[in-house]
C-alpha cells in the first residue's frame, strides 16, 4: 500500500519501516474533519458502561492516545479494560507512555510512538526493552514530550503543523518520520515542523462530567485538553458525573466541551493503582511490585498481568486484592488521606507517608 | 552536641546541585538527586526561587519530596497547573534560568543519551527510557546542569544515541543547529563539578570534591578532560547545610541513603 503523506527517508530507513502507510491515520487531518463533521450534534446522556464504552469505541486497529501522566490521573482502568477485550494492532501513542509496556505485554499494542517508558525513580522498563528487542512491538516514531506536546496542540488549534526548536541536532528526529527540518521562512534558521497529531480515540479521566460529556480537570492538565480536542473519539471516565447546572454555575476547570464527547463513564476510583488529583494517591506497592519484580521476565510478568488485569473484572476488585490486610475501606481511605495530604487540602501533619518497600530490600 | 557523620557520596552530591542554583531563578525540575538539590537550595542560600515541572506543576507550597514530576507535591496548593506544552513552552520563551538532567551517557560536549545502551536502535544491550523532557529541556532552557555518576561507561567518547543536545560538535554548532540557550553550564558528579571550555566547549574540570585528584577524575572519564590551571577545591557541605539536608529535605533518606536503597 503506498503511504498518503511524505514521510522522512532517513527515519524510515532507520527505523526500518517498509510499509509507511501505517503511519498515515495519525496525521491525517481530512479523515478527521470527516469524522467530526459527521459526529452527532446532539446534548444527549452519553453514559454508558466501561465495558460498552470500549467495545463500542475502541476498534481493531486505532491509534490509542495514552494521557494523563503515568501514573497520574491516568485512565488506566479504562486501558486494562482495552486489553481484557483484547483489541488487536492497536497503535498507542501518548508522553509519557509508560502504559504502552503492558499494553505490549498483553498483546493489544503492535505499534509505539515513543516519548518516555519508565517510572521514573522506580526504574526502567524491561519488559518494553524487550519487547522491542523481539519485535513484540514496532517503534513507529521517537519523540520528546515538548514535541509531541506540540503535535497535539496544532491539532487542538487547527493547525497542519507547529515549527519548534527542539529536536534540532538530536538523533530523535532521524528517528522520527513525521518531523521535518526547513529553514524557518522568516530568518533562515533551522526549525522542527511538527504535524498535527489526530488519535483515533482518547480516553480521558475527569474528576468531574456531567452526562453530555461536559468534563472538568483538576490539577495539571498534561496534554489532555489537547489530546481531547485532537482525537477522532473521546471517551471520559470520571470520579462523578454531576448535574449539568452545577457545571453551569461554576465552570472553573472545565477543559472539555460536550461535542467532542462520544462517550461517558462514570468510573470511581478509574485510575487506580495510579493517583487522582483530589482524589487518592497511587497505590505504591503495585508499582513497587511491577518495575522490580514484574518486569525482569515473562514468566514473572504474566503471573502480574494474569493476577492484576485479567483477574480483576474492575476497580474495586483491584481494590480488595490491593488492600488484602486491611480491608478495602481503610485501604482506600488511607489513599484519600495521602493524596489530600500531599496537596495540602488537609492538614498534612498527621498523615503517615513512610513507605516500606513490599519487596526485601537486598532481593 | 556530637558531631554529625560527614557528608557522604550523595549528600556531598546533592551539595554541589544545590551550589549551582542562585537565589530568584526560575528552576526545573525531574525527580532523584536535582529535586533534592534544588529543595536545599531552597532551604539554605537560594529561598526564592520558583520550581516548575514538566506535567505542568508550577511553584507548589513547601511540602513533602515529591515521588514523581506529576505527583501531587508538584501541584500542592499551586497558584494554577498548566498543560505540558505551555510548560516547555515557558523553557522557550525564556521562564526557564535551569534545568537539571540525568544521563546514562554524557560526551565530552555535554549531550546526553538517554535512549539505549550497546549496539544500535533496533539490537541494544539495554533500552531506556526515551527523552521524556530531557531534549526539550536541554533544547529550549537557558542553561542546564547534567547530573549523573562518572565512571568511563557513562561518560565515552562516542554516545550510543544522541538524545539531548549539549553543543553537539563543540564550537558554535549548537548554536547553529537552531537551539536555544547558552546550552550546559555543568556536570555534576561524585567527582565534582566540571565545566565547557569556552571556545571548544569541551568538558573541564571546574573543581574536585575533598579527596578527590585530578588522576581519579580522568580515570573516572572515557574522554580526556580538560585540566585548568587551576582547580578549585570544593569544600565539604557545612553542617548546618548537612542538617538541613537530613532532618528537612530528605528526612526519610530516599536519595541520600549510601549505598542507595533498592528503589
Amino acid at each position: 500500500m503506498s503511504a498518503k503523506f511524505f514521510y522522512n527517508e532517513e527515519a524510515l530507513d532507520n527505523l526500518r519501516i517498509s510499509d509507511p502507510s501505517v503511519l498515515d491515520r495519525l496525521i491525517d487531518h481530512e479523515s478527521f474533519r470527516e469524522n467530526n463533521l459527521k459526529k452527532s450534534r446532539l446534548k444527549v446522556d452519553k453514559r454508558m458502561s466501561l465495558h460498552d464504552a470500549i467495545a463500542k469505541y475502541v476498534e481493531d486497529c486505532d491509534v490509542v492516545a495514552d494521557s494523563g501522566f503515568s501514573y497520574v490521573r491516568t485512565p488506566l482502568q479504562a486501558h486494562f479494560e482495552i486489553w481484557r477485550q483484547q483489541k488487536k494492532n492497536l497503535q498507542y501513542i501518548g508522553s509519557p507512555n509508560t502504559i504502552h509496556s503492558f499494553a505490549v505485554f498483553t498483546g493489544c499494542c503492535n505499534y509505539t510512538h515513543n516519548s518516555y517508558c519508565g517510572a521514573e525513580m522506580r526504574g526502567t522498563d524491561r519488559q518494553f526493552s524487550k519487547a522491542v528487542q523481539n519485535g513484540k512491538t514496532k517503534i513507529l516514531s521517537e519523540w520528546s514530550h515538548g514535541s509531541m506536546g506540540l503535535g497535539f496542540k496544532a491539532a487542538q488549534y487547527g493547525e497542519p503543523y507547529v515549527a519548534a526548536h527542539q529536536l534540532l541536532g538530536s538523533d530523535i528526529i532521524k528517528y522520527n518520520p513525521y518531523v521535518k527540518e526547513v529553514k524557518d521562512p522568516w530568518n533562515g534558521q533551522p526549525v522542527a515542523l511538527i504535524p498535527a497529531l489526530h488519535p483515533d480515540v482518547c480516553i480521558i479521566h475527569c474528576q468531574q462530567a456531567d452526562m453530555y460529556g461536559n468534563g472538568k480537570i483538576f490539577g495539571p492538565a498534561v496534554n489532555d485538553i489537547a489530546v481531547a480536542f485532537a482525537s477522532r473519539k473521546v471517551i471520559i471516565t470520571c470520579e462523578e458525573v454531576v448535574p449539568e447546572l452545577s457545571i453551569r454555575f461554576d465552570n472553573s476547570n472545565t477543559v472539555i466541551p460536550f461535542m467532542i464527547v462520544d462517550a461517558v463513564v462514570e468510573l470511581p476510583y478509574g485510575c487506580l493503582p495510579g493517583s487522582c488529583p483530589g482524589h487518592y494517591y497511587w497505590a505504591r506497592e503495585w508499582w513497587e511490585w511491577l518495575m522490580r519484580i514484574a518486569t525482569k521476565n515473562d514468566v514473572a510478568m504474566q503471573d502480574f498481568v494474569d493476577n492484576w488485569i485479567f483477574g480483576c473484572k474492575d476497580q474495586y476488585a483491584l481494590i480488595d486484592r490491593l488492600s488484602r490486610d486491611m480491608g478495602g475501606f481503610g485501604y482506600v481511605d488511607n489513599l484519600r488521606r495521602m493524596e489530600k495530604a500531599e496537596e495540602y487540602l488537609i492538614e498534612d501533619s498527621g498523615v503517615d507517608f513512610t513507605y516500606e518497600p513490599v519487596i526485601p530490600k537486598w532481593d | 552536641m556530637n558531631t554529625p557523620a560527614p557528608a557522604n557520596p550523595f549528600e556531598q552530591l546533592a551539595y554541589n546541585i544545590a551550589l549551582q542554583i542562585q537565589d530568584g531563578m526560575i528552576v526545573y525540575v525531574g525527580t532523584g538527586l536535582p529535586m533534592v538539590g534544588a529543595m536545599l537550595a531552597k532551604k539554605t542560600h537560594a529561598p526564592h526561587i520558583t520550581l516548575v515541572y514538566e506535567s505542568g506543576g508550577q511553584d507548589p507550597w513547601e511540602g513533602p519530596m515529591p515521588w514523581s514530576v506529576g505527583g501531587a507535591a508538584t501541584f500542592r496548593r499551586a497558584p494554577m497547573s498548566m498543560e505540558m506544552a505551555h510548560s516547555f513552552a515557558m523553557a522557550a520563551n525564556g521562564f526557564v534560568d535551569i534545568a537539571f538532567q540525568g544521563a546514562a551517557q554524557i560526551d565530552m560536549y555535554g549531550n546526553l543519551n538517554t535512549h539505549f545502551i550497546g549496539g544500535d536502535f533496533h539490537n541494544f544491550k539495554s533500552r531506556l527510557t526515551g527523552s521524556g523532557g530531557g531534549n526539550d529541556l536541554s533544547s529550549l532552557s537557558e542553561t542546564f546542569v547534567l547530573v549523573g555518576l562518572q565512571d568511563p561507561s557513562k561518560f565515552p567518547v562516542k554516545l550510543d544515541f544522541l538524545t539531548s543536545p549539549g553543543f553537539l560538535n563543540g564550537g558554535n554548532s549548537r548554536m547553529e543547529a537552531g537551539l536555544l540557550g547558552k546550552g550546559p553550564q555543568s556536570v555534576v558528579t561524585q567527582i565534582g563539578v566540571m565545566d565547557f571550555e569556552p571556545e571548544s566547549k569541551r568538558m573541564r574540570i571546574k573543581g574536585l570534591n575533598p579527596y578527590c585528584t585530578v588522576e581519579i577524575a580522568q580515570a573516572c572519564t572515557g574522554f580526556e578532560l580538560i585540566v585548568p590551571e587551576k582547580v578549585e577545591e570544593i569544600p565539604a557541605p557545612p553542617e548546618d547545610i548537612l542538617m538541613v539536608l537530613r532532618k528537612e529535605v530528605d528526612p526519610h533518606k530516599i536519595f541520600i541513603e549510601f549505598p542507595p536503597r533498592v528503589k
